[in-house]
């Protein structure tokens, strides 16, 4: 089956985008609440990642699943998903450089003060970044089949 | 035990979506049941106070599972069924039902749902008091579960980062793209 006999996935709906442009910007910011407050409230790094990821996914729903994919930057998606595990382990292991035990925080208290509380805000907002991009990268990637992307001779190899 | 109305028809909601996702012979009908299982689930985890996991299941499980069965569903080709229900095979209900009979066995020995003291060896054991007592003085955060999770199984949660970063990895591998995109 090629890309012209199926139907169309993508609807192109004046209601839906405007509806998604006004909530996107809300659901971020939750996702982002989630993440941080996560350390005082229910959350944490995984569920506000995963809340970030589906931002993503409303913008594909609203506008195309390829405009979207044009639209981000696949160097970005790269970046939080790798850099996330960096801070992770760069945090848990700079405090055996310091001469202490995998991520004993209160070392960096002579950098910073609170550095427990800081220090768990960053591995939350690494493991955020890593998880909201593997989710992208899986919606991308399962997305990618669809439509006419199929019939490009790369994906046959 | 007593049970709430809502608690009744949480259980049995759940029940019914989780009999229709496996039962169901259409695909699409199957992932449909299995989304309102999860969201039935992640209700229920609020009921018994675990909060954290009710976020991720409705967030994973209700949200982001259905929208990758979805699109793989869309990538490939539906049949069209005139059953309704998927045939059952007697195997197969002796091998779930001697597995679920294996699970039950399990659930006498579990505490009430917010029983205390003495009646509930997983809140009154040694750990969960340390936690309960410590977490906010050695960690200052609030939330007992993310002060666990990011501070004392740091190095547990570091692995399970590790391994969401993997899958991610394996699924480029095996659809042998460079890229997330």
């Amino acid at each position: 089956m090629s890309g012209e006999d199926r139907p169309g996935l993508y609807v192109e709906s004046t209601i839906i985008m405007t509806t998604v442009r006004v909530v996107a910007p809300f659901v971020l910011t939750f996702a982002l609440f989630v993440m941080f407050h996560g350390a005082n409230s229910p959350g944490g790094g995984f569920q506000g990642g995963v809340i970030a990821g589906s931002v993503i996914m409303m913008l594909a729903f609203a506008y195309g699943i390829d405009s979207t994919r044009e639209w981000v930057d696949v160097r970005v998606v790269a970046t939080l998903a790798s850099g996330g595990v960096l801070l992770f382990a760069a945090i848990g292991l700079g405090t055996i450089l310091l001469g202490g035990n995998f991520l004993e925080y209160h070392l960096y208290e002579r950098f910073i003060s609170h550095a427990t509380a800081y220090g768990i805000e960053l591995v939350e907002l690494g493991i955020g970044g890593i998880v909201a991009s593997v989710v992208i990268g899986l919606f991308f990637l399962l997305a990618a089949g669809y439509g006419h992307a199929v019939d490009t001779p790369e994906a046959e190899e | 035990m007593t049970l709430t109305l809502i608690e009744g028809a949480l259980l049995v909601f759940v029940l019914g979506c989780a009999l229709g996702a496996a039962l169901l012979k259409d695909v699409l009908a199957s992932v449909m049941a299995f989304a309102a299982y999860s969201l039935g689930v992640s209700i229920i985890w609020v009921i018994l106070e675990a909060p954290d996991v009710g976020l991720t299941e409705a967030a994973v499980g209700a949200g982001i599972m259905t929208i990758l069965f979805l699109l793989a569903l869309a990538n490939t080709v539906r049949p069209q069924e005139d059953q309704i229900l998927e045939r059952v095979r007697f195997r197969t209900v002796a091998f779930v039902g001697a597995f679920v009979l294996v699970m039950l066995a399990t659930v006498p020995s579990l505490p009430a749902i917010g029983a205390d003291g003495a009646a509930n060896p997983v809140v009154s054991g040694e750990v969960t008091q340390y936690y309960l007592a410590n977490a906010y003085e050695q960690t200052e955060v609030h939330n007992a579960v993310t002060a666990v999770l990011a501070a004392y199984r740091g190095f547990d949660t570091l692995g399970e980062a590790v391994v969401v970063f993997s899958a991610g990895v394996a699924a480029l591998t095996v659809l042998r793209q460079e890229v997330f995109a």
